[in-house]
């Protein structure tokens, strides 16, 4: 069990009722293999394959409050769209009929509380956070939250985490090979790692 | 994918030597060694054939979408209960409550390389401690002292680097290769342990850290728990063995083989295997003896499926105790964040443990005993890092939590505890009476809850491992809660090994007490948990069950 199982179990349970039965309900077609997906790398600014432009629009808005721009990129810019674009037409594809009902809704439900504006994307950035509080506990709110962290900081061939922008936020880089020392705290300690063997009774 | 040219292909209506079902930690070990032994060997491996130049850092496939974990060509799903009472539910868009890789090389492809060799007292607890009411505690019906010869085989034909440390059983030879170079979550670990009394050692683990056996050293990518190896460096047994038992010209591992039935004859002997290949079509290879080497949970569903007018209750289940005692090891984690980056995503995941809570202590009012280690766990990859990374009450989306997984990633270390498991006969594997798999084969069926000691025992190591990180100076702790599994790695005990037949499933030489020319040599055959990190003892086993399985075969004893 010292493996990421029980944790990630534990984080989409706890993370919604956000998932609860709808995500079980969807994530049949996980078993499909994400690499599939990889060979449809978008370039920013090409059209999308699953997605309407409109629903493009209210999905950049809605992934760039789950992580927005600051000092450096937000989902949108760092190709969290496309990179759900390219899920939903593969690995996530079951996962499309939920997501569109739930931003039809959702979409219903921002109108109905600012009758004045075009959508959810036509709010403010206060404005937009309070909408998305409302929904936060809905499988389509898990959904997008799931799929924008996996967008973020997947490879960049899945579309996703462009210029490796998600892992330069965090500090992640990304090599093939290391050498000791790694961190602030094992720095001293190289040039003495210990020479191993045996200083043990045998039997 | 690739095959090795000097591989046979046999014939499947001429009989072989022997068929292993499953070429993990322990089929890879018996295949070459029974190859190497001059015999006729067919590996049966429902999973692909990949190799080094297959894996890649791919966190999303690997980690989230299950990629060397699944089925490949169908839906296999399994079902869940925590008690025998409650209607067990299907599993599905999580990690599976059997949690093990398919593919050559099984799950030591996948998995972290802890290698702790057992302690004496492991194999002999029940006679040390006395009964336990109402469970399935047991003597093993051999010793440490049988088995080491077989621990330092594998430490120097798989490849085990390390450094002995204060509490280990004793060993007749030092490891080949000395520990890999400590990280910062090491340092740490060793100077809050110490600060509070206890002696840290370097982690053996299944890992090169130079180059041996014509293998390269470990380049310290980082994706090694739950990843496939790229450098072969990762002692799997698809880099250790396999292709030694390929050399041999006398094994042919067959991929995409899917086994769903043993047929037996009258006389109540194995005649062949009978498995779904990659087109989905049936097959059946005859085979002199088999052994089942295919996990503690597909190895009991394999003798479930198998049940005939002979054997009603499944092959090689008189006693009734297949499936049952199944045996996972309890888990505390215990996160910490420090001011400086300790880069935790570069290298193996452990490299220092604690084993001064090894034993039992009367004085601590429960049975068990445990260990303790340092590494990133989750916090190795960035996805997992932004899914589960970051302490409690911190937001999961918005400005506040761009800036938190900005500041915890680098941060970041984990304290596991592992711990034993006390076998329940409540705790098992059986086959799910409504849910089947995309060829109709029943699923696999666990029901687990944790005894109250093994929860009792990860809740004292996490508290020990608060005292370690707050001692080593963390600028925060914080603790998972303690409680019940539901996805096991360690699928130990299911067909047990013992001298009776009434109570084991298998003699102390991986022979089926039912069946004399079936062996079952997996983490099925434990008789007790040992402390959290099973493998190595999966292996060791291997060895010597090979060594004896060859001498059978040579009298004319099978």
């Amino acid at each position: 069990m010292t493996n990421p199982g029980n944790s990630r179990r534990k984080f989409l349970k706890s993370s919604g009722s956000v998932l609860g039965a709808s995500w079980l309900a969807i994530n049949m077609p996980l078993v499909v293999s994400a690499s599939e997906a990889a060979t449809k790398n978008k370039e920013l600014g090409a059209g999308f394959e699953n997605l309407s432009l409109e629903e493009s629009v209210e999905l950049s808005a809605i992934v760039d409050q789950i992580i927005p721009v600051d000092e450096t990129p937000g989902a949108s810019e760092t190709g969290v769209v496309y990179f759900i674009d390219i899920a939903l037409g593969s690995f996530m594809s079951g996962a499309a009929p939920m997501l569109r009902q739930g931003l039809e809704e959702f979409q219903q439900k921002t109108v109905s509380a600012y009758p004045e504006s075009t959508g959810f994307s036509g709010l403010s950035f206060e404005q937009q956070t309070e909408m998305l509080k409302s929904v936060e506990d809905t499988p389509m709110f898990g959904m997008l939250h799931f799929l924008t962290l996996c967008g973020m900081f997947c490879l960049p061939s899945y579309s996703g985490n462009r210029e490796e922008a998600g892992w330069d936020l965090i500090g992640f880089d990304h090599r093939h090979a290391w050498q000791p020392p790694f961190g602030y705290y094992d720095a001293n300690v190289h040039g003495q790692v210990p020479a191993g063997g045996d200083d043990h009774e045998h039997i | 994918m690739s095959t090795s040219e000097s591989q046979p292909k046999f014939k499947i209506r001429e009989e072989v030597d022997f068929v292993i079902v499953g070429s993990g930690a322990a089929g890879g070990v018996l295949a070459r060694e029974l190859s190497t032994n001059g015999f006729s060997v067919v590996v049966l491996e429902q999973g692909l054939y990949r190799t080094a130049a297959d894996f890649k850092h791919d966190e999303l496939d690997v980690l989230i979408n299950n990629g060397l974990m699944d089925h490949p060509g169908w839906n296999d799903p399994q079902t869940f209960r925590k008690f025998e009472t409650e209607t067990a539910v299907q599993i599905q868009g999580e990690p599976p409550p059997a949690y093990y890789a398919r593919g050559v090389g099984g799950s030591s492809v996948h998995f972290t390389a802890n290698y702790w060799r057992f302690h004496q007292s492991d194999f002999k607890e029940r006679s040390l401690l006395g009964p336990m009411k109402g469970t399935g505690f047991a003597d093993w019906p051999i010793s440490y002292e049988e088995l080491e010869p077989y621990y330092t085989r594998v430490e120097w034909e798989c490849g085990v680097s390390g450094q002995p440390g204060p509490f280990d059983a004793p060993r007749s030879k030092p490891y080949p290769l000395p520990p890999m170079p400590v990280k910062s979550s090491g340092v740490l670990f060793e100077k809050g342990a110490r600060a509070i009394g206890l002696h840290p050692q370097p982690a053996p683990l299944a890992i090169l850290s130079k180059p041996h056996n014509g293998r390269p050293a470990c380049v310290n990518c980082g994706f090694c728990m739950g990843f496939g190896c790229e450098v072969n460096a990762k002692s799997s047994t698809l880099a250790s063995m396999i292709p030694l038992a390929e050399a041999t010209g006398r094994c042919e591992i067959r991929p995409l083989s899917t086994v769903f039935r043993i047929q037996t004859n009258d006389a109540g002997r194995v005649t062949e295997v009978v498995y779904l290949d990659s087109k989905g079509q049936e097959q059946a290879q005859k085979t002199r003896a088999l052994i089942l080497a295919a996990n503690g949970a597909e190895t009991p569903r394999l003798l479930f499926l198998s049940e005939s007018s002979h054997s009603p209750n499944g092959l090689a289940n008189s006693s009734g105790i297949v499936g049952k005692y199944l045996m996972g090891n309890g888990h505390s984690i215990t996160q910490a964040a420090f001011e400086h980056p300790l880069n935790e995503y570069k290298g193996v995941q452990v490299t220092r443990i604690v084993h001064d809570f090894y034993e039992n202590d009367p004085a601590r009012g429960f049975y068990g005993g445990g260990g303790m280690d340092a590494r990133p766990f989750l916090d190795s990859t960035p996805i997992l890092h932004a899914m589960t990374g970051l302490p409690p009450g911190t937001p999961t989306w918005g400005p506040e939590f761009k800036r938190m997984l900005r500041h915890y990633f680098t941060r970041k270390m984990s304290v596991l505890g592992s711990t034993t498991s006390v076998p329940l006969a409540s705790n098992n594997i059986t086959l799910d009476p409504n849910l089947k798999d995309g060829k109709g084969r029943p699923a696999i069926r666990m029901t687990y809850m944790d005894h109250a000691d093994d929860l009792a025992m990860a809740t004292f190591l996490q508290d020990r491992a608060v005292e370690v990180l707050g001692a080593a100076g963390a600028a925060e702790i914080w603790r998972e809660p303690v409680e019940g599994g539901t996805v096991q790695a360690h699928l130990l005990g299911t067909c047990r090994m013992g001298n009776d037949p009434a109570t084991s499933v298998v003699d102390k030489y991986h022979r089926a007490h039912d069946v004399p020319n079936l062996f079952i040599c997996d983490g099925s055959s434990f008789v007790s948990s040992g402390r959290g990190q099973p493998t190595m003892t999966i292996q060791a086993l291997a060895f010597r069950a090979a060594e004896h399985i060859t001498r059978f075969a040579r009298n004319g004893e099978i």
